[in-house]
């Protein structure tokens, strides 16, 4: 049981770590809001595995709650970048400079 | 169990069913325009809930700081202190949108959103569990993504819009994973339970436990702005309509303080870890690195911008000290409120220039002081009290939080430093503050007055009363949050 926990935790960090280094290397505005999805899940991933390690309903519902919350955040970052797509045509991040200080 | 009459109960009924009833009437009329009428339901709403906020202090119906609860929401004073400073800043954004909103499209929508990010700043505040938190935080957050962005053909709001949710969801990632560490470390999402979790906490588990922590300090961080998780804050601030900005910088950014009270001082305390010098330093930095880009700026929500993050260095201070001090915690709430008034205003006063000139510019604001004299004072005493000049109420707040720093010199050597740091910026931050000043009242050519928003006049209006009365006589408001601030110490677990 308690190899199981490693086991998924260190995928947990792995996908962690693929999703920071997303971020800091993907400059298309989708990429990085996969990248981001892929942190969320991590730690979704790593609930449910202290979750059922525990033996805890809390955590599959803790997992259930975060899954729903991030499906309406990527609800409306989707839209914005349609938003901002119809505007520039593009979604690379490296073209929103329009703010500087 | 809470009382179904309990303030934070009471308050999700009344800004929820508005804010859900809003689109659906906007609806069931069949017409666009019409802002003031939806804004004036919504300022009914914000003003009951204000309201009821304050009646449940008067009858005595709150219970002293608690932070600890075995339910997901406590009906405590600091929630409440919490509630009335965002509710304040939430009634000056729906005041500002009166005259803000009035070219633009869908404004039920509008303060739908205004009010639905509200409800979820005050859960923040009242929340004691770890899900209710990343909820209510997730409720501010969402509606907030969309308001910036609300002007669609507007660049500037566009990429405002996109900064702000890349990092926003960011840091929602970031506080899930360390949702998801403590909880495996302790067993459970009660905040009171995960920190007497990690009091217990065998000691080979304490870098787990450390990640965690940070990755709570990171993830609110982003939305307190302090320093390495800043860049969004400027573009975002810039670029989201002024009223937006106000509601962000003056609430959001509260929020997360309070979230970090609940979880990041005490959190630290029960690790028995020195975070201090980690706080005191990031605090430094985050002022430093805030004035000094301030000075450098050309556009004035810019500036505004930097100079609140400044700002939240100097509220970190307190946080910093809380272990050593009991006048840190203090100091904090008191210049969050203080903020809180401030910084509402001077957004909702650089809405109203919007409005009436359209410029943002720092040299085309030559001569405000007649054009617009209610709005120039009322950014004046603003400013004057965000640098902490006697007599106005920033002052007060400022002597408290570097008294804090003084007083926790006793047992920590380098905390005086935090003081003379926090001195030094505020000085520094006068020279800009003047610099505005001076722009308004002593340039320009003689220009003839234009017709102020009244709305914008209203919101000055209070603000001043705010600053310079409670500047003077500060005896009520230091009894308050001597009664919100919460009593740190281990023995206070459920």
């Amino acid at each position: 049981m308690t190899n199981e926990l490693v086991d998924f935790t260190l995928v947990s960090v792995a996908l962690l770590g693929i999703g920071i280094y997303g971020l800091a290397v993907k400059r298309n505005f989708i990429r990085m809001l996969f990248a981001v999805e892929i942190i969320i899940n991590a730690a979704n991933l790593n609930i449910v595995a202290f979750g059922r390690y525990l033996s805890h309903a809390a955590g599959e519902s803790l997992a259930l709650f975060s899954i729903a919350i991030a499906a309406a955040e990527v609800g409306v970052g989707l839209s914005l970048i349609i938003v901002a797509y119809r505007m520039y045509q593009n979604v690379d991040i490296a073209d929103f400079r329009s703010l500087k200080g | 169990m809470l009382e179904i009459t309990s303030t934070p109960l009471v308050l999700i009924a009344i800004l929820g069913t508005v804010g859900v009833a809003l689109p659906i009437i906007s609806i069931a009329r069949k017409e666009k325009g019409s802002n003031s009428f939806y804004a004036v339901i919504a300022f009914a709403a914000l003003i009951v809930s204000m309201g009821y906020v304050g009646y449940q202090f008067v009858s005595d119906h709150v219970v002293p700081s608690a932070l600890f609860s075995e339910d997901v929401l406590v009906d405590d004073a600091f929630g409440g202190f919490f509630a009335l400073a965002l509710l304040i800043v939430a009634v000056f954004t729906t005041v500002g949108s009166f005259n803000y909103m009035r070219r633009h499209n869908s404004p039920a929508v509008y303060y739908s959103l205004i009010l639905l990010s509200t409800i979820g700043m005050v859960l923040v505040a009242y929340s004691t569990d770890l899900v209710m938190l990343f909820v209510a935080w997730e409720l501010m957050s969402i509606p907030t993504y969309v308001l910036v962005g609300f002007m669609k053909r507007n660049p500037s709001s566009n990429e405002a819009a996109l900064k702000y949710f890349l990092f926003g969801a960011l840091s929602s990632a970031v506080i899930v994973y360390g949702i998801s560490l403590s909880y495996g470390l302790t067993g459970s999402t009660n905040i009171g339970e995960v920190i007497r979790g990690y009091a217990a906490l065998d000691p080979s588990l304490y870098p787990l436990a450390l990640l965690s922590v940070g990755m709570f300090i990171a993830g609110f961080g982003f939305k307190m702005g302090l320093v390495p998780f800043h860049q969004w804050l400027p573009d975002t601030y810039e670029g989201a309509p002024p009223t937006i900005t106000a509601l962000l910088a003056a609430a959001t950014k509260k929020a997360g303080f309070a979230a970090t009270i609940r979880i990041v001082v005490m959190g630290t305390v029960a690790l028995n870890v020195d975070w201090t010098l980690a706080l005191g330093i990031l605090a430094v930095m985050t002022m430093t690195v805030g004035n000094v880009a301030a000075i450098m700026q050309k556009n004035i929500s810019r500036m505004l911008a930097y100079s609140s993050i400044a700002h939240a260095g100097y509220i970190l201070i307190g946080l910093a000290v809380a272990p050593h001090s009991s006048l840190g915690l203090q100091g904090s709430l008191y210049q969050i409120l203080n903020h809180a008034v401030m910084k509402g205003a001077a957004f909702i006063a650089i809405a109203g220039i919007v409005t009436t000139l359209a410029v943002t510019h720092i040299d085309k604001l030559k001569g405000l002081g007649r054009r617009m004299p209610i709005t120039s004072l009322g950014i004046v005493i603003s400013l004057f009290a965000l640098a902490g000049v006697p007599p106005l109420a920033g002052f007060w707040s400022k002597v408290l939080l570097f008294g804090s720093a003084l007083d926790a010199s006793a047992t920590l050597g380098w905390a005086s430093w935090l003081a003379i740091a926090g001195v030094l910026n505020s000085a520094l931050s006068l020279a800009y503050y003047g610099w505005i000043t001076r722009k308004m009242y002593f340039e320009g050519e003689k220009e003839k007055r234009v017709k102020e928003p009244k709305s914008v006049i209203g919101v000055m209006v209070f603000s001043m009363i705010f600053l310079v009365g409670f500047g003077v006589y500060p005896e009520p408001i230091l009894q308050f949050v001597e009664f919100a601030t919460p009593v740190l110490s281990l023995g206070l677990m459920p």
